[in-house]
């Protein structure tokens, strides 16, 4: 008995794993499942996991699979080749490295990765000094940080000079007009090797104060007391591009489209992030 | 060149390897003597962190002495603080290197001849003394051994002491976490001046340990 319901379904089995073998032989498009790989800057984790859940309405047969790293990580594989439909970058620095349009220093191993006309500037963030709860230093902003900092009370954290979240801490320090290595060397400064250490220092009161973006304080609920206008650090800007190892431009270029409608902003504005100009 | 990491790492080890040394004896001969299920016990607790990842210990010790968790609030008032300080370096070193001393020390011990305990005893002698002149003597070899390794690894310890105290140049940092700042930042060349620095400093610790090895066989064969 029991070895005769056995036969009966690896039979059945044998006849779904010989259709489903047909049907992927066979060229159907129409009603064949599309995957989309996603790289994106670790910032995005929480809005992006968010929207994918409201694409699903938009488009039911579009199953999005992310991969979220710093964007120096993710640069590097695609470079090694890893599949990937689009990539969405936290600074322009690691997208031009891949676009056959920029050359010279920006591109400087020739890549050509980003298919043409489909890069966009998509989303802004800012850069913000951030303080644990109840501020025991009473910071105010940044010039009066400068002035603690001068004064040598006060410890704060920044991310190291290859983190792009450092790379504009140390532009800020500059236009405060402070010499970040005597700073250093004076013992105010401590640095961490991601945003995402910097932000944990701040939230657990290890420092006094921390530079990480609007979009890591606003998630880690950290208070925030002043932000950096262009004219300290730049803009930071994220773009996004399908890239031309992707085997679903259309759907990739689809999901660019939508991550610009005012849904997606509505998601993305609620974490810090706006608009890019 | 700046050598505070270097004069950070070696007082943080050096003061965790002391604190290790004697917290890790008292342990190790006063457990050796408990019920075995408290034996038990008590060893699990206090080998773990020998075999948990340093950056479990780093956690445990951010929960406990952060300042936002009581007994690290309690302590801020005190006028204590481990987080971001080099005190904290000693903590972590001293968490992470005990079990090595505990367990080294507790072997020496349970090899020991009570016998000849018993003949101190008997003899009149006191029970210090029969520690300190009888005891430890006799466990020299595992003691050493123990001490040496808790010293090394207090030396080397990165994971733990990281996430407690960070890395704020003439403050906290260390040897191990220059060494990955530097490697991060793509300053190889400076990263290998430490790595050798580090190199150089647990070659003459190694060879101090043999010198003082051979001259203890020595000493004892001539008595």
């Amino acid at each position: 008995m029991k070895s005769k319901a056995l036969n009966k379904m690896l039979g059945i089995m044998l006849a779904l794993v010989m259709a489903m073998s047909v049907a992927a032989c066979g060229q159907q498009p129409v009603s064949e499942p599309v995957e989309l790989t996603v790289f994106a800057a670790a910032s995005m984790t929480e809005t992006l996991t968010e929207i994918a859940e409201m694409y699903k309405a938009v488009a039911p047969d579009v199953k999005i699979v992310f991969n979220f790293d710093s964007s120096g990580t993710l640069q590097t594989q695609i470079e090694e080749g890893a599949v990937c439909d689009l990539f969405i970058s936290a600074a322009q620095k690691q997208m031009d490295a891949l676009d056959a349009s920029k050359s010279g220093g920006d591109n400087p191993k020739g890549q050509d990765f980003v298919e043409p006309g489909t890069r966009v500037n998509l989303l802004e963030n800012k850069v913000t000094l951030a303080v644990p709860e109840g501020n025991p230093k009473g910071i105010t902003g940044f010039e009066d940080l400068a002035g603690k900092l001068k004064s040598g009370g006060v410890l704060m954290a920044m991310g190291n000079s290859d983190v792009p979240v450092g790379q504009y801490t140390q532009k800020i320090l500059a236009y405060l007009g402070l010499d970040e290595a005597e700073l250093a060397k004076a013992g105010c400064i401590t640095y961490g090797s991601n945003v995402k250490e910097v932000t944990t220092q701040v939230y657990e009161a290890s420092v006094d104060c921390g530079v990480v973006y609007a979009t890591d304080a606003f998630s880690a609920g950290l208070t925030v007391v002043d932000t950096a206008t262009k004219e300290m650090c730049g803009q930071v800007v994220y773009p996004a591009a399908v890239l031309k190892t992707s085997r679903n431009r259309e759907a990739a270029q689809a999901f660019l489209d939508y991550l610009k409608t005012d849904a997606c902003m509505d998601v993305f504005e609620k974490a810090g992030f706006s608009p890019a100009e | 060149m700046d050598w505070f990491p270097l004069w950070n790492s070696l007082r943080i080890a050096a003061i965790s390897g002391v604190l290790v040394f004697f917290t890790g004896i008292l342990c190790a001969y006063y457990i050796a003597r408990l019920p075995r299920v408290v034996k038990g016990i008590l060893d699990v607790i206090l080998t773990l962190p020998l075999v948990l990842p340093p950056t479990v210990c780093g956690w445990f010790l951010l929960m406990i002495f952060g300042l936002r968790h009581p007994v690290g609030q309690l302590l801020q008032q005190m006028g204590i603080q481990f987080v971001m300080t080099w005190y904290g370096g000693v903590l972590a070193a001293s968490v992470v290197a005990f079990p090595l001393m505990y367990r080294t020390a507790r072997g020496a011990f349970e090899s020991f001849d009570e016998t000849l305990a018993w003949s101190g005893k008997i003899l009149g002698l006191s029970n210090t003394f029969i520690f300190w002149r009888i005891r430890m003597p006799a466990c020299r070899q595992g003691i050493l051994a123990g001490a040496v390794l808790a010293f090394a690894r207090a030396l080397g310890e990165y994971g733990a002491t990281s996430m407690l105290i960070g890395y704020t140049p003439g403050r906290t940092a260390t040897v191990s976490t220059t060494v990955y700042q530097l490697w991060r930042t793509n300053d190889d060349a400076g990263a290998l001046v430490w790595v050798l620095v580090n190199l150089a400093v647990s070659a003459a610790v190694l060879l101090a340990v043999n010198l003082l090895e051979r001259r203890n066989k020595q000493g004892r064969r001539a008595v």
